[in-house]
């Protein structure tokens, strides 16, 4: 059960602590935590990551999921002790700085692929992560992996072009980024 | 992102009907997008809620005062809080903030605590000591209805019914744990005499949860005197109106805010975690109190209603078909919640798409100690439609005739009537059938190997019973819009196609029209965001607004920058005359305005008119239609059922936003496979809910989803919403089931009379049709 309220840096209990270090979104980020902190508690509350989204808490909808080390994992069922000197990425670190948003997201943004959005963020990082893994997934490879997370509002058709297309935006940017 | 600040040149380009993505993209997939879960208040207080462990039984005590004395315990509440408070419901009022004479379900909420944070209330509440009499209690529709079952309302809650028009009757407690009964009867009873045949067949329906993936949630700041909430609601004029009552309160000292929704369908229609946030707020001295449930708490709050379905139906030697008969019992669950508004369409809709002379329908929603059932997807008309649907094709197997062809022989005609005094059939019923049907390849169908194939059609009156909606649009000095209307944003897209409508009447980009944050005391009255009314009601008063502010600002130019009024366009903030030449309007506004400029501004409104002769008190505003076809194949050793081919399609009447539409239609149909195959809510003979959580309830992933997977989106362009555009979301779900199951039937013989089409289910289907063929 992923406790909103409870802000993991103020360990006001009896409980141990244990000492993070692991990089946010590009930025390394030092913090003690209770032990029975979770992922999800540590970023949307003492991170203020609310584009993490907490649903079912059982891992089993995948709102929740951010990359660790370039794999997605559900942030509701993952202590944060176990992120100590990975690198977390969340949705709040897919868009550049100046706004410009991903081929992931633009990829979604075009096609659809949400309706209510509450998955969104999941669905986004499972995209990038595929991405990573296989840069030129087929429809079942995508299925896969999207079919770890759940949509309640899409059908999940446009979700598949979307991925389809957010590998395609992502192969266009890369000549020019090489010519630049 | 459009720079809002510089206008586009679309020119005359149509902005209704493009592929435009939604306004709302951004916020949804940067993360940004704020839904009420992510509400934070200063000084913020957590809530959670005890909950009955029995189905039926008499509260005897409530301890709590070690819960009360817990240290970071602000408030809690019993029912000895909430003294000289109202339950609330539709029509009928029986549900309590918290228990009070006893509890009616596995799940009933009995107390409530607020604390400094979630875990201090988890720790008071296991300090709460209750002791309960056993009851006896009843989980079966038809069980409940026998005078022997025991009364789950022993003493009559307050209740309510509607003035029908011809033919039409609703009685609130009208028999032994019968929350509503719902009657409608129009054509001559002698019409039976024509009939050739008649059949009789008994349908029944299972039980989905909404399973929106954002809660329940609310944040509320409360005080004896003025409540203001910020909730996840899709009704927030009568949430407030519900609010009133149950504190009360004078309405204008409500205030509900909605943000954002992460997924309703339905169920964030009634109080859900409003009035224990804001009682605890009340009690906590008015600092926020935040209730947000868990999943596992959403899935004992509110279902869909199961459902038991007889059907009688009489037609003529060839197929024609005559006269229909029904009885439908839904079952309730313990509190009332819509389900009187769901009994009146499952009764009214019984008719389905078809042309009868004589039509006699029951429909009633029975209390019993199961969560409460109340409004989903479909709203009575997928109850309908599964048997309804069904019912022809065990008819056309019987009678040896194809089931599409005896559709077509009886689905009415466009402009038709579907009962007197009822608006006129609006889409072509027989080319959306055929268009379906040929898109699977329907009438060449290849049945080797266990494959089959199966076409139904559903449709529901749409846009709500005598909805009205208002609206508002408001244009700064340098043209940027302003949309302040009630319809909420719950992933349906309804607020990009409402400001695509603004621009386009507007003749400005898309992005430079804003929706206006929702709260009651500023936006402009609304019924709610349901029955599919978005584009079609709160669409025309958006219109009428949006039409309303050109018209003044059109009325401006024409008398301060000496135009011709009736020649004048205005495009892009700027007028154009009538020899095409350009006069942007933002130095004419500041000059005749002096410096601080001018807004334009104007509201819109609309409302069907009601009618005597209407049997639900108005016509209803259009119909809104589902039709599918499925190819499957069916393994007959295991029952296993793989889904090839799914096509559903819809009638937008004209389609405003293609990507909105697209997506409505795809995930009702998927809702519709869910039910059709494994989705469903299973209790066992204690009334406990086995699977009240994401482990164990299955809802369709991405994996489930056939691989041949389409909609088609019909613009037949008879609707009553703007440029003849009709609601959508609902009409995918209906047909979905049914066309599974003749596809089934098509490939095995086997005819399923229940649903989920379990592979035990399908498997002793195939094995009864199998010995009857044997025995034939």
């Amino acid at each position: 059960m992923s406790l909103d309220s409870q802000d993991p840096r103020a360990a006001g209990s009896d409980e141990p602590t244990v000492e993070l270090e692991f990089e946010l979104n590009g930025s390394v980020e030092k913090q003690a935590v209770p032990t029975s902190t979770t992922v999800l508690d540590l970023l949307r509350n003492g991170f203020g990551k609310r584009g993490v989204r907490s649903s079912c808490e059982r891992s089993v909808c995948g709102a929740c999921t951010v990359l660790v080390d370039d794999l997605p994992v559900a942030a509701c069922s993952t202590f944060a002790f176990d992120i100590d000197g990975t690198r977390v990425e969340t949705v709040e670190g897919l868009a550049a700085h100046d706004g410009t948003l991903s081929a992931q997201q633009r990829a979604f943004r075009e096609c659809g692929g949400f309706q209510c959005g509450f998955c969104t963020s999941g669905m986004l990082m499972l995209t990038t992560g595929l991405l990573r893994a296989n840069p030129q997934p087929d429809r079942e490879e995508i299925r896969e992996w999207i079919s770890s997370n759940t949509c309640r509002c899409t059908g999940y058709e446009m979700i598949l072009e979307s991925v389809e297309r957010a590998a395609e935006l992502a192969r266009e940017r890369e000549p020019d980024e090489e010519s630049s | 992102m459009t720079d809002a600040a510089t206008p586009v040149a679309i020119a005359d380009q149509p902005i209704v009907g493009r592929n435009l993505p939604r306004l709302d993209a951004t916020a949804k997939v940067t993360g940004r997008a704020v839904y009420t879960v992510d509400v934070e208040k200063p000084g913020m207080l957590h809530a959670k809620v005890l909950r009955s462990p029995h189905a039926h039984a008499r509260i005897l005590s409530i301890d709590a005062s070690a819960a009360r004395s817990m240290a970071g315990v602000t408030a809690v509440v019993t029912r000895d809080e909430i003294q000289g408070l109202n339950c609330y419901g539709t029509y009928v009022k029986d549900q309590p903030i918290v228990a009070s004479d006893s509890v009616r379900y596995v799940g009933d909420v009995v107390a409530a605590v607020a604390a400094e944070d979630e875990r201090t209330a988890f720790a008071a509440l296991d300090l709460i000591r209750v002791s309960y009499e056993l009851l006896p209690a009843v989980f079966d529709p038809q069980a409940a209805l026998d005078p022997s079952a025991p009364l789950i309302f022993p003493e009559e809650p307050f209740a309510a019914f509607p003035d029908y028009g011809d033919g039409a009757s609703g009685t609130a407690l009208s028999g032994h744990n019968v929350s509503y009964e719902f009657r409608y009867q129009t054509g001559p009873e002698n019409a039976w005499t024509e009939c050739d045949y008649i059949f009789e067949d008994t349908f029944t329906f299972s039980r989905m949860n909404h399973m929106h993936l954002e809660p329940f949630a609310t944040v509320a700041v409360a005080t004896s005197e003025e409540i203001e909430v910020w909730t996840s609601t899709q009704s927030p004029f009568p949430m407030r109106q519900e609010l009133a009552k149950i504190f009360g309160l004078a309405e204008n000292r409500i205030r509900v805010n909605v943000p954002l929704l992460g997924g309703a369908f339905g169920a964030k229609n009634g109080p859900k975690t409003e009035p224990i946030a804001i009682r605890l707020s009340q009690l906590s001295g008015g600092r926020p109190v935040r209730y947000s449930m868990a999943t596992e708490e959403v899935f004992l709050t509110l279902s869909q209603h199961d459902a038991v379905l007889t059907v009688k139906s009489g037609l003529k030697a060839d197929g024609e078909f005559v006269a229909r008969q029904s009885r439908v019992l839904l079952n309730g669950g313990a509190y009332a919640d819509a389900s009187p508004l769901v009994a009146e369409k499952a009764g009214y809709r019984m008719p389905g798409a078809y042309r009868w002379k004589r039509i006699d329908s029951v429909c009633q929603a029975v209390i019993t100690n199961t969560v409460p059932a109340g409004a989903f997807r479909g709203f009575g008309a997928t109850q309908a439609t599964w048997a309804s649907e069904r019912q022809v094709d065990l008819i056309a197997e019987r009678l040896g005739l194809d089931p599409l062809e005896l559709r077509l022989k009886n689905v009415k005609n466009l402009g038709e009537d579907f009962v007197p005094g009822e608006t006129p059939i609006d889409s072509d019923l027989k080319h959306g059938l055929n268009l379906v049907a040929d898109a699977i390849g329907y009438r060449n169908r290849d049945r080797s190997g266990n494959r089959g194939m199966g076409v139904a059609i559903g449709l529901k009156d749409g846009g709500g019973v005598n909805k009205p909606a208002q609206a508002r649009v408001k244009v700064t000095a340098n043209g940027d819009v302003v949309l302040n209307c009630g319809l909420t944003e719950m992933g349906q897209g309804g607020h990009s196609a409402l400001c695509q409508i603004v621009a386009e009447v507007l003749a400005c980009d898309p992005q430079r029209v804003k929706y206006a944050p929702i709260d009651t005391d500023n936006t402009p009255f609304d019924q709610g965001t349901n029955a599919s009314s978005g584009i079609a009601v709160m669409g025309q008063a958006v219109l009428q607004a949006a039409e309303r502010v050109r018209n003044s600002v059109l009325d401006f130019a024409a008398e301060n920058m000496d135009l011709d009024r009736e020649s004048i366009r205005l495009v892009n903030w700027q007028i154009i005359d009538s020899d095409g030449k350009t006069h942007p309007l933002s130095p004419h506004i500041m000059h005749s305005f002096g410096g601080t400029g001018f807004e334009f501004t104007a509201d819109g409104y609309f409302k069907v008119r009601g009618s005597l002769r209407a049997p639900l008190e108005a016509p209803c505003v259009f119909w809104e239609i589902g039709w599918a076809a499925a190819e499957v194949s069916v393994d007959p050793e295991t029952g296993k059922v793989e889904l090839l081919q799914l096509v559903v399609s819809g009638d937008a009447g004209k389609v405003v936003n293609k990507l909105g539409c697209r997506g409505q239609d795809e995930g009702a149909a998927v809702f519709g496979l869910a039910q059709a195959l494994f989705e469903e809510m299973r209790y066992n003979d204690d009334g406990q809910l086995l699977n009240a959580e994401a482990l164990l309830y299955r809802v369709p992933l991405a994996e489930d989803i056939p691989r041949r997977f389409s909609s088609i989106t019909q613009e037949q362009g008879h609707g009553a919403g703007p440029f003849g555009a009709k609601g959508m979301g609902e009409g995918g779900m209906l047909p979905i089931a049914p066309a599974i199951a003749q596809a089934i039937a098509d490939a095995t013989g086997g005819q399923l009379t229940s649903l989920p089409m379990t592979p035990e289910r399908v498997y002793n289907a195939v094995r009864v049709a199998q010995a009857h063929q044997r025995r034939g």
